[in-house]
């Protein structure tokens, strides 16, 4: 899931500041597990708000922020309750805030949150990164474990000199992924792989922005 | 006698460090350069050394190279991706530098722009592989160049990683990869060296034993707390220590050469790579020790 977390408030009041009613939008997938986009956040929001003055039209927390169309049609039954308002504050990730930037025409958006990584909840509001998503993956070559997102130089042919006690030279309470990686192929009776140099990695893959249409039309379903 | 030269000639070659400074002022680092040029057999010139912004290598190594100095160039992989790199290593080349130790460079939150991007796009070994293209007249993608490059290329290694499996494989990985000579990182324990070097001298390849002089007991503590696969033995902190404060040094610099002896009379490596960290003046003081002056 995207991991967000939200912004300082007094540098979100800042950014907004020449505006004075706003319509919330949250997020019931990932902005909500992160708690940053759930109901009681846009509460909480709309509280903050009032207390320094703002108006707030309405609040909605639309099922999937960052599909586009649908949260299109849910916005629908809040149409007076946007249009009331001198702007959007979307309390979801980039995706959800660029949503509204393509629903609303003409209403200047804003985010309350800064989304940090693609993640992985570990326990109930734990997260950490796993992956990068970097258009070719290459778990398949390292047990199963990201190299690219682990390893904070991305290092795709073993443990750098900074490597200490299997830790991390830029976070020390972070194991090393290539001792990670070295660990579980010797567990596994693979550690021939890691004898294999992976070539330098093909960026092009992963080129911005992505696009991608899996849908297929109707005739080719028939076909 | 060049360094690739000297290395493959047999005799014990010894290498030192140039540090770039941040900004122009350069009289402190000719002034070492003076002190180590006819005593050395090269120098490295280091790359924005513990991701701290200065002079770049290339720029140091041509000053180095014509004032009698021969330089290595150190580059490390963290602030050029795939074009910057080689297009430097074409620009070394035809200044004259041949010689290039390839890393993957600290990372840039042990510097001094901790909000710089860092870069990785591909690394030492990658890098290696690089260089061994553009010495057969090929960049990384197999496009011919117009004329080749004759890089006497090397790497790092750390004979005292702890896990110490995925360093030798790297190790090994680098050999493969095209490495002619290999720097380690500083090594205090001869006897553990020892049983590192039985393992490199199955591969084709010279290494040179880095020295870090330890100038007190507070710093090797701080060392063996703080910098990765470095390992003072304890009777080394604590000579130091029964040496007292004013002879802390001298000793330090004592066992410094001494344990370069040992490894040059018992041939244990092809030579020495002493960091000086600033104390360039002293890097006679120990070749002199150690019997190589």
């Amino acid at each position: 899931m995207i991991i967000t977390k939200q912004k300082d408030p007094n540098s979100i009041l800042e950014t907004i500041s020449k505006y004075k009613s706003f319509f919330l939008i949250g997020c019931s997938e990932c902005a909500s597990l992160c708690g940053t986009g759930n109901e009681d956040a846009l509460k909480d929001m709309a509280g903050f708000l009032k207390s320094n003055g703002k108006e707030v039209t309405g609040m909605m927390v639309p099922k999937t922020g960052c599909q586009t169309l649908g949260t299109k049609i849910e916005l629908k039954k809040d149409k007076d309750a946007c249009e009331a308002a001198d702007a959007i504050i979307v309390m979801s990730c980039g995706a959800g805030t660029q949503s509204a930037t393509e629903i609303f025409k003409d209403k200047p958006v804003y985010p309350a949150n800064d989304s940090l990584f693609l993640g992985n909840m570990t326990r109930f509001q734990m997260f950490d990164e796993r992956c990068s998503l970097c258009g070719e993956c290459i778990i398949g070559k390292t047990a199963g474990i990201c190299p690219i997102t682990n390893c904070p130089k991305g290092l795709l042919v073993g443990p750098c000199g900074g490597m200490s006690d299997g830790k991390c030279e830029v976070s020390p309470d972070t194991p090393c992924a290539w001792v990670r990686i070295y660990e579980r192929q010797k567990a596994l009776g693979n550690l021939e792989e890691m004898k294999e140099v992976i070539e330098p990695k093909d960026w092009s893959k992963g080129q911005k922005p992505g696009t991608l249409a899996t849908r297929k039309d109707k005739k080719e379903l028939t076909e | 006698m060049s360094f690739k030269e000297a290395l493959e000639s047999g005799k014990f070659v010894v290498t030192a460090e140039v540090g770039p400074p941040k900004g122009t002022d350069i009289s402190e680092m000719l002034h070492h350069i003076d002190l180590l040029k006819g005593k050395i057999d090269a120098a490295n010139v280091t790359d924005n050394q513990s991701a701290v912004m200065r002079i770049n290598s290339l720029s140091v190594c041509k000053i180095a190279m014509d004032k009698g100095l021969e330089p290595i160039l150190q580059m490390t992989c963290r602030d050029r991706n795939r074009i910057g790199l080689q297009s430097d290593l074409l620009g070394a080349s035809i200044l004259g530098i041949h010689n290039v130790l390839c890393m993957t460079g600290d990372h840039v939150s042990a510097g001094d722009h901790k909000e710089a991007k860092p870069v990785y796009d591909i690394e030492s070994v990658q890098l290696l592989r690089i260089v061994d293209s553009l010495n057969r007249g090929k960049d990384m993608m197999g496009s011919d160049l117009k004329g080749s490059t004759k890089f006497f290329q090397g790497a790092v290694v750390t004979p005292e990683a702890n896990p110490i499996e995925p360093q030798l494989m790297k190790f090994e990985k680098k050999v493969n990869a095209g490495a002619n000579f290999f720097q380690t990182q500083a090594i205090y324990d001869i006897e553990k060296f020892r049983t590192f070097m039985a393992h490199a001298r199955k591969f084709p390849v010279k290494v040179l034993a880095g020295f870090v002089v330890l100038k007190s007991s507070g710093m090797a503590n701080f060392l063996n707390k703080f910098v990765p696969g470095i390992n003072v033995p304890q009777d080394l902190i604590d000579e130091l220590k029964a040496a007292g404060k004013e002879k802390a040094l001298d000793t330090g610099l004592n066992i410094t050469a001494r344990h370069i002896k040992q490894l040059n009379e018992e041939k244990i490596c092809d030579g020495v790579h002493i960091m000086a960290i600033g104390m360039e003046d002293k890097v006679p003081i120990i070749m002199e020790r150690a019997g190589l002056l």
